[in-house]
């Protein structure tokens, strides 16, 4: 229910309630199973992905307190172990993207001025099978067989000889069930992206954050196949004898750490592009100008989801390569920092010539950048082949990627949060709270994570357990622990302050910052049909911009208000020229049925109940065909150019 | 109403433009796959030969054959930028922005990736080979 609304002028109180009638779910168990609205799905992917963070933060504050004083005896080898596998596992993959994926559900339609994703109905299957795999994963650890091999899972370690039991097992499979969701929400993002934009909205009209989810999604395409390939290969090896990654048999142990991080380079990319976007689309509101050189951000964006495809063998620097070889990708990874530069340099233009209004997403935003860019400072030091191979797998490298991946990710993330917040619940945040939270998580984060530069430099391996009482490393470990406590404060009252925007939290106006995206443009939070009357763009800034407004006036044409079903606009890829009204799916329990046939195939993998995993590889065949049934579609509408 | 964009903005669409925005980075691409997998195949076997082609020979060809689509890519774009800017009509024609805007990022984007080629280019002639 919205405490706001915005009937538009050029669209009547017949058409609002046919609008209403066809896209309003009602409040149901199935409804709520069976749904397929892209803001729900994204508010689910917010929620899940949250809680998965949450999950993964506590098995962080474990290991934290079990290093923060030498030979200590908290937790024993395995199951840490298992905690930092579980911890990375989850924050790459169950947090970061999957997060970034429920900002993308809920704003990519709003902002591109759509009702609803390209396939609302793939969209739902994709955060069915997210939180299955979620859920497939953390359930491994209460019985001790989580992923014990770190997030990256390097072989010889995983095989079978090396690691039996089901870890590796739940790690492969599971990141090959998650894969279908990712995979499936980046094709959703790139096909609505490039169809659904309102009339007008060419490329040079295309807000930042949606550039980034696009250019995320490309990278996705192409570099999940990798790791894909990768658990696949794992699996067959350990199960079934194959001989991949076995070198007595012709197999290659480095095929897995090439194939890694072909996806994992890019995956960096993957996690903090988006978040990026997020920077873009807050810095407006919060400075009153447009992002300065938005061109330079579009090809900043573009070039890094290239280049960060050239980078992966610098991870692989200490593995014997020829040096020739490393030199290209230590070009490639020194080069890259000039697009990330470029954004930042914009983004401190846009700060410098606009005028700041200070609250807690531009708090976050400023929190961001410094952190940010120290991360940038160290990764830069990595392409230095010498220095890489003298600090590899030291703490140095894990004090650089959290500081790129909190710093790049979790602060925009937060900045999000706070910034749509009154779009997504309709309700205005406690700005004194959220202060709170953004001061302790900021002060937290660094307390914990710059030590880790110095043991790391003093030689404290990664992946230790415990570690003997030697000068310069308890001390700082100590601080470290400390400092994670106060980062958990800082999520804690972030909860504390979402719980408190949803119950308490004053009604939110439809556009309570005064963006220039479309998403405040509408009710909030939005109508289920999102807009009354599709917009006609005429701007980089649609909300800035009086045509824009105009243009859902009373001078609205009908092909815009859509209001005889479930209907959207289909536009051309390049210059967003309107082409036709195309019908949109009714809400079904078709994703969940097929994520759940999905789920149980898997599961019998992992449990080597191989005739069980052939009937739900038959259900999942089965479900597929009823779902690809072609329905009886109302004759489709067509719409003057 | 936008004036018709004329003769000299044929750049503006076409697959001409699409090699102005994008022939750097397929380039570059190609250079560093080329030669990173020449360098490791060839010194894996023990050999510093491609063929019957010095390896040092192989690598370079590796840079100079990108590193020329890469400058031609580059030249494309400055090409569509000038004419997206001449054609320029009055009225916000959006199909002229969004190609003019495609230039500006394909001239950016094939100075960086001539830049990585090139430093790829300066580690052949620094190093040998096979070092390790």
């Amino acid at each position: 229910m919205s405490t706001t609304s915005t009937p538009s002028a050029g669209v009547g109180r017949e058409d609002l309630e046919r609008l209403a009638a066809h896209w309003e779910e009602r409040p149901s168990l199935r409804a709520w199973l069976s749904t397929v609205d892209h803001k729900k799905i994204g508010r689910r992917y917010l929620v899940t992905a949250g809680f998965f963070f949450v999950l993964a933060g506590l098995s962080a504050l474990v290991m934290r307190t079990q290093l923060g004083r030498p030979e200590s005896g908290l937790v024993a080898p395995q199951e840490y172990n298992q905690l930092f596998s579980m911890h990375g596992t989850a924050m790459v993959f169950l947090f970061a993207t999957p997060m970034l994926f429920g900002f993308g559900n809920f704003l990519v339609p709003l902002m591109i001025g759509s009702r609803d994703m390209a396939f609302p109905r793939l969209n739902a299957f994709g955060y069915w099978v997210f939180l299955f795999a979620g859920l497939f994963m953390w359930a491994s650890l209460p019985f001790g067989a989580a992923p014990n091999n770190g997030w990256f899972g390097y072989v010889p370690l995983s095989d079978e000889q090396n690691n039996p039991g089901l870890h590796m097992d739940v790690y492969a499979l599971g990141l090959l069930f998650l894969g279908i969701s990712t995979t499936s929400g980046a094709i959703n993002f790139i096909v609505t992206a490039l169809k659904l934009r309102a009339p007008g909205m060419s490329l040079n009209r295309v807000p930042l954050f949606v550039w980034a989810i696009v250019a995320t999604a490309f990278m996705v395409v192409f570099a999940l196949p990798a790791l894909n390939a990768d658990n696949a290969m794992l699996f067959l090896d350990r199960r079934f004898g194959t001989h991949f990654f076995d070198p007595s048999h012709g197999g290659n142990v480095l095929l897995w750490q090439h194939l890694f991080w072909i996806f994992g380079h890019p995956d960096v990319y993957i996690i903090v592009m988006p978040a990026l976007g997020i920077v873009s689309a807050v810095l407006p509101a919060f400075t009153r100008r447009g992002v300065v050189g938005y061109v330079l951000v579009v090809l900043a964006i573009v070039s890094i989801s290239i280049i960060s495809f050239g980078v992966w063998v610098h991870h692989m620097f200490a593995t014997g390569l020829p040096q020739l070889s490393f030199s290209f990708f230590s070009a490639a990874s020194t080069i890259i920092t000039i697009p990330s530069g470029v954004q930042i340099f914009a983004w401190l233009a846009t700060m410098l010539l606009g005028r700041l209004v200070l609250r807690v997403p531009l708090l976050f935003v400023i929190g961001f950048i410094v952190t940010f860019v120290l991360g940038g400072f160290t990764g830069a030091m990595f392409a230095v082949t010498a220095f890489d191979q003298q600090t590899t797998d030291t703490y140095f490298v894990v004090a650089h990627f959290h500081y790129v991946l909190i710093g790049g990710a979790v602060f925009p993330m937060l900045a999000g949060v706070y910034y749509w917040l009154p779009k997504i619940t309709g309700r205005m945040y406690h700005e004194g709270l959220a202060r709170w939270a953004f001061w302790l998580f900021f002060t937290g984060m660094h307390v914990t994570f710059f030590p880790m530069h110095l043991y790391g430099l003093f030689g404290m391996p990664r992946r230790v357990y415990t570690y003997p009482n030697i000068a310069g490393w308890a001390g700082w470990n100590l601080v470290s622990t400390i400092g994670s406590y106060l980062l958990a404060l800082g999520v804690l009252l972030t909860i504390v302050g979402v719980v408190h925007t949803l119950r308490r939290g004053r009604p939110a106006p439809p556009d309570p910052w005064g963006g220039d995206t479309l998403e405040w443009s509408t009710a909030s939070p939005p109508e289920p049909y999102n807009f009354p009357v599709l917009p006609r763009v005429h701007s980089l800034h649609p909300t800035w911009d009086a045509r824009t407004a105009e243009s859902t006036g009373p001078g609205a044409s009908a092909d815009r208000v859509l209001s005889g079903g479930r209907r959207t606009l289909l536009t051309s890829e390049l210059d967003a020229r309107q082409e036709r009204a195309v019908a949109m799916p009714e809400s079904t329990l078709k994703p969940l049925a097929l994520a759940g046939a999905l789920l149980l195939g898997f599961t019998a993998l992992l449990l080597a109940w191989y005739p069980v995993a052939v009937v739900a590889a038959l259900a999942v065949a089965a479900t597929l065909a009823v779902w690809l049934w072609p329905p009886r579609l109302p004759e489709q509408e067509e719409v003057g150019p | 109403m936008s004036a018709p964009p004329g003769p000299h903005a044929r750049l503006a669409g076409g697959l001409l433009l699409w090699y102005g925005v994008l022939g750097g980075a397929v380039a570059w691409s190609v250079h560093a796959l080329a030669a990173w997998s020449l360098s490791e195949l060839a010194c894996a076997s023990g050999s510093e030969r491609v063929a019957a082609v010095p390896l040092w020979e192989a690598v370079g060809l590796a840079v100079v054959i990108p590193g020329l689509a890469a400058v031609g890519s580059l030249l494309v774009a400055v090409l569509a930028w000038r004419r997206t800017t001449r054609a320029r009509p009055a009225g916000g024609d959006s199909a002229l922005g969004r190609s003019r805007m495609l230039a500006a990022v394909g001239i950016w984007s094939n100075l960086l990736f001539l830049t990585i080629i090139a430093l790829g280019g300066v580690a052949v002639l620094v190093l040998p080979p096979c070092q390790r």
